[in-house]
Formats: C-alpha cells, sequence, structure tokens
C-alpha cells in the first residue's frame, strides 16, 4: 500500500484536473455553439409555419413544421437557373482543375530540363497579381463575357493547390517508378498507374477544397456574367436576403407567397444553398487532422 | 530485394533529357497555359495605367499619359481614405491574430480525444462557408427588423439598433466576422506544430512537478514560437489585402465610406456598367499590386533571415 500522503495529493492533483478540463471544455463548447447556434436558429425558422409565425419572436423550436419556404424557394425560377449554372461550373470545373494541378505538380516533382524556370513560373503567380481591372479586360478580350468558362478557367490552375501536391508526389519513394520504368512502363502510364493510386487521399482533399471553391463562386459571376439568368447560387442568394427584391426571384403569384414571411423564404434559401457544402464537409473533415496540408506547403 | 535501387541522376545530354521527359511536357502543358492565359495574359492590361484608356482604340491605339494617373492618385483625398480604410481594416484583424494560437493551445489541452474531434468539426465548419452565406447570417443575427439581437432587445422593451449601418460598429463586425470564419482553420497550422513537440519535455517537467497549465506556458508556447512568427511575418505580407468579397457584401449607404476599399472603388468605377475609369482604376490596382508583392518578398526575406523557412 502507498503512503496516505501521497494518495491524498495524488488525488488533490486529479481533482484538480478535472477542474482544469472543465473549464477548457466550457470554453470550446461556447466557441463551438458559435458555429452551431446560426445554423440550428436559421434551419428552425425556416421549416416554421406561417400560421404560428410572428415576426416580433424567436424559438428554438418550430411549433408547427412546414416546408412551405421550401416549395417557394424551389420553384421560382431564379433559384432553377442559378442552380444549373452552378452544377454546371462545378460539375466541369472540379475535375478538370484537379487534374490538370496533378498533372502541372507531376511535371515539377520530375527532374526535367528547366524545372527551376517552370517552378518560378508557378510561384510568382502567388507573387504578384495584375490586379481586377486587368483581369476583366483580359476575359472581355478572350470573349469569355457572360460565358460560363469565365468562371471555370481563371481558377483551374492555382499555384498553392500545385505546390502541395507537387511535394506529395516527390514524397513518394523513388523506387516504385524506378522499379516500373525498368518494367518498361512509360512516364504518363507510370503517373497514372502507380503515382495517382498512391494520392488518392490527397486527389480527394483537393476534389473537395475545389468542389466547396466552384461551388461557392461569386464575384466572378457578378462581374462576367451580364445576363442574370446565367448567374451563380451565391448570386441568388445574395439577391434573396441582402437587397429586397425576393419578389424577382419568387413567384409571387403562387397564392403560397402571401402567406410565407419574407424571414422565412431568406432563411430557406440560404440553407439550400449551404446544404451540398454542408453533406461534402465530414468526408472532408477526416483529412484536415493528418496534417498532410500543412506539412506540405513549405519546400 | 536484394539489390538496393541507387538513385543517380545521370548527365546526360539534355535533347536526351528533354527526350526522356517529352510526355512530362506534355502532361503539364495545359495547366501551364491556363496559367499563362488567366495569370500572365491580364499583365499586359496594366499597360491601360500609364494610357487615357478607350476601348474603341485598344491598347495599341489608346494616348500615352505616362504616370499621369499615379501623380493623380497621388493627390485624391480618396485614394488616402481608401488607404486608411485598408490599414484600419487589416490592422484590427491583426489583433485577432492569436485567437487560433490560443484555440490550438486549449484544443491540445483536452484529454477526451471524442470532445475534441467533435469540437474541431465544428470550428473548421465556418471555413468552407462562402461570404454571402456568412454576411446572410450575419443579417439574420444584427438587422434591425429581422435580426435576432433585436429581437432579443424589443422582447425586453428595449429600442432596436442598426448595426449595420452603424458606422462605429461596422469594423468591429468585419473583424468579428473574419475571426469567426477562419479560427479554427487557422488554428490546423499551429496543432501541426503542437504534435512535433518533443514529448521527453513534458515528462521531464511533470517529474519536477510543472501543473498541465505550466507546461502549456513553459514548454508547448516556446515550441511553437518559430511557427508563430512565420505566420505573423507572412500576415504582414498581405497587410494591404483585405477580405474583398466580405467588405463587397457588407457594403451599404451608411457604411461606403468606412467600408471604400481599392476594390470596391475599381470594380464601381471600373467594371460596374457605366463606369468609365479604366485607365484610373488600373493604376489604383498596380499601385495595390505593387505594394502587396514588395510586403511579401519583404516578410519571406525577413522570415529567411531569422533562420526559418519562408514560402520560396
Amino acid at each position: 500500500m502507498a503512503k496516505t500522503g501521497l494518495d491524498k495529493k495524488k488525488m488533490g492533483m486529479k481533482a484538480k484536473e478535472n477542474i482544469y478540463q472543465s473549464i477548457l471544455w466550457v470554453i470550446l463548447l461556447l466557441l463551438a455553439a458559435t458555429m452551431v447556434l446560426p445554423f440550428l436558429y436559421v434551419v428552425v425558422v425556416s421549416f416554421t409555419d406561417a400560421t404560428v409565425y410572428s415576426a416580433g419572436s424567436f424559438y428554438l423550436w418550430p411549433r408547427k413544421w412546414s416546408v412551405e419556404a421550401y416549395k417557394l424557394i424551389l420553384s421560382g425560377a431564379g433559384f432553377l437557373n442559378s442552380l444549373k449554372t452552378t452544377v454546371f461550373i462545378t460539375a466541369i470545373g472540379t475535375p478538370m482543375s484537379v487534374i490538370m494541378n496533378a498533372c502541372v505538380a507531376y511535371m515539377l516533382s520530375k527532374p526535367i530540363p528547366g524545372k527551376r524556370f517552370f517552378n518560378k513560373y508557378v510561384t510568382f503567380t502567388m507573387l504578384f497579381g495584375a490586379g481586377m481591372m486587368p483581369a476583366f479586360m483580359n476575359i472581355r478580350n478572350l470573349g469569355l463575357i457572360d460565358n460560363y468558362f469565365a468562371m471555370i478557367l481563371p481558377g483551374t490552375c492555382g499555384a498553392w493547390n500545385i505546390m502541395v501536391m507537387r511535394s506529395f508526389f516527390q514524397s513518394l519513394p523513388y523506387e516504385l517508378e524506378e522499379s516500373a520504368k525498368m518494367d518498361g512502363c512509360g512516364q504518363v502510364r507510370s503517373f497514372a498507374v502507380i503515382v495517382l493510386p498512391l494520392s488518392k487521399a490527397m486527389l480527394a482533399t483537393m476534389t473537395l477544397f475545389s468542389f466547396v471553391g466552384y461551388w461557392n463562386t461569386y464575384f466572378s459571376s457578378v462581374m462576367y456574367m451580364t445576363s442574370s439568368a446565367k448567374s451563380t447560387l451565391q448570386v441568388y442568394l445574395q439577391k434573396v436576403v441582402l437587397s429586397s427584391n425576393i419578389s424577382e426571384l419568387v413567384d409571387l403569384s403562387n397564392e403560397l407567397a402571401n402567406t410565407v414571411p419574407q424571414e422565412v423564404m431568406r432563411m430557406a434559401a440560404v440553407v439550400v444553398v449551404v446544404f451540398p457544402v454542408l453533406i461534402i464537409y465530414p468526408f472532408l473533415q477526416k483529412y484536415f487532422a493528418s496534417g498532410m496540408l500543412v506539412g506540405a506547403v513549405k519546400g | 530485394m536484394s539489390k538496393k535501387a541507387v538513385y543517380k541522376p545521370a548527365k546526360k545530354q539534355l535533347r536526351k533529357r528533354l527526350y526522356e521527359y517529352r510526355w512530362v511536357y506534355v502532361l503539364g502543358i495545359p495547366g501551364l497555359t491556363m496559367m499563362f492565359l488567366f495569370h500572365y495574359l491580364p499583365m499586359k492590361g496594366l499597360l491601360m495605367a500609364f494610357q487615357d484608356y478607350n476601348p474603341h482604340l485598344g491598347i495599341l491605339g489608346s494616348p500615352w499619359v505616362g504616370f499621369k494617373h499615379f501623380q493623380t492618385l497621388f493627390h485624391d483625398a480618396k485614394f488616402y481614405a481608401m488607404l486608411r480604410n485598408t490599414l484600419v481594416i487589416s490592422g484590427l484583424s491583426l489583433l485577432t491574430f492569436p485567437a487560433p494560437i490560443i484555440l490550438a493551445l486549449v484544443l491540445n489541452e483536452v484529454r477526451n480525444s471524442g470532445f475534441k474531434k467533435l469540437i474541431q468539426t465544428a470550428v473548421y465548419l465556418p471555413h468552407f462557408l462562402s461570404w454571402t452565406i456568412v454576411v446572410s447570417l450575419t443579417f439574420f443575427l444584427l438587422s434591425t427588423e429581422q435580426g435576432l439581437v433585436n429581437k432579443i432587445a424589443m422582447a425586453m422593451g428595449k429600442e432596436p439598433t442598426a448595426y449595420l449601418f452603424s458606422t462605429s460598429a461596422i469594423y468591429p463586425i468585419i473583424i468579428l466576422q473574419g475571426m469567426w470564419k477562419e479560427i479554427g482553420w487557422g488554428s490546423i497550422v499551429y496543432l501541426a506544430a503542437i504534435s512535433g513537440v518533443d514529448q521527453s519535455l513534458y515528462e521531464a517537467a511533470k517529474m519536477d512537478g510543472a501543473s498541465r497549465f505550466q507546461c502549456m506556458m513553459k514548454i508547448t508556447l516556446p515550441s511553437i514560437m518559430p511557427t508563430v512568427v512565420v505566420m505573423l511575418i507572412m500576415r504582414m505580407g498581405s497587410i494591404i489585402s483585405v477580405g474583398f468579397e466580405q467588405v463587397f457584401l457588407m457594403n451599404n449607404a451608411m457604411v461606403k465610406r468606412q467600408l471604400e476599399v481599392f476594390e470596391v472603388y475599381i470594380y464601381n468605377n471600373g467594371i460596374a456598367s457605366g463606369s468609365t475609369q479604366y485607365s484610373y482604376t488600373t493604376a489604383i490596382g498596380m499601385f495595390k499590386s505593387v505594394v502587396n508583392t514588395t510586403m511579401v518578398i519583404f516578410a519571406n526575406w525577413l522570415t529567411n533571415r531569422k533562420g526559418y523557412e519562408g514560402i520560396m
């Protein structure tokens, strides 16, 4: 048996540790609450029935559920058009950007002649940008105004993504590719059948980053899309929530529109636009902790 | 298995090596072309800053005016107002720089890994939300008639406050939004640094009877200091940039003067329909780009000089 004095000291330490842990828990729970509660509030109000909703009050649980606001939002022409745009640019842009970045990264990871030049060529884009006005003129000169590709192409290749992937490819054991080469496997084939399958986690992360990037497209739509039917979901959301022209976007001749308060419609719009990101997020999340991305930035 | 592969880059002739890697170059072409088209080609447009650009005459036909627009710029009170706004927003958001460090330290102290994961899931999320979403949530929270805060105030019999139109509240709102969105994401880099700290240090400290809090202050924090310094220097490098989409979306007639930053002016006077100040806005943008680049190079130089690894 240990001495009782030591036991007491141990118990004291344990109590101290428990207090310490509870303080940490409270701090972190409060912080997490600021991230979660706004969504909860928005979701709850968006599902609240118009008959029990009154503008002056608030609740954390609807007394009567209803999906009328969603019916209105989803049936409006404004929503469907911008959904089409966003889905299009995301579906085309995401694979395009991941494949192009991976290819450039692979090229930079090889001891090719001119490697220094190509490295500089890529990193310089992080260092200096021409600015908004020249970028706009450039899109105009290329004839891409009001073209979906004005929102897709400029974002395809990013220096940061390329550098992260390059470091990852360089960290793969050299012997794998070397032995494939011995067996007569060409560079492109070894990239496709050896390197890419080993990089699945990395590629998944990049895909999801890219997906979120395209889904959240806002300003290039404001700048380059002249016809409002071609603007993105984010622009639609901005119009519905922040400027007060809800009537353009929701079919107000629908009799429901007179009963559902605009505030409820607004919140339903937020829920609809944020939904895909919330679905994708859990898949994305498991890669953050690995530190894979952080470690790769340098070098 | 028996032989170890030894990598010896043979000094072959350039032509031979070019030939060997020919398909690797082909792989890179699409991406490098995109970079050329959308990063390098626009730089041609910087010439507009030295012209009185006229869209009908084009860059080749417009009259050259030298540094006229830059001279106007440095005598324009509006320019100084924009510079001031940028530096105020940037400087104030620098106050939130320690937030992710503190979060990382606190997260690291948590014993229960399930709870830790749960909190991480919540705090990383806002990074992936668009500014439109974040500004919408702010609207639901703070707007005069529909905002939750004002609803609660009115329920308690107080007058509602127009936070989003208040010139004194707008900067704190902008800063808090930025912190809310990026605190979790920003903590990742510090958590990675903390995981690299030598565990034997903690054991030694425990032997000497150090408390967990003391360990945090005396071991963890000093150990991640190099990362903190690098992040701070990098942050300083982007002092002339503010989150433009955020500021653009938060703009309204009442706080226009507080939130007029370079890009907002460029958009409103160069790109939005009916605007014609092509050359002047290009000059403003160029000023910003040049200052930005100088700062980043300087920051990187400083990082390297301090013995840390910079970005280049």
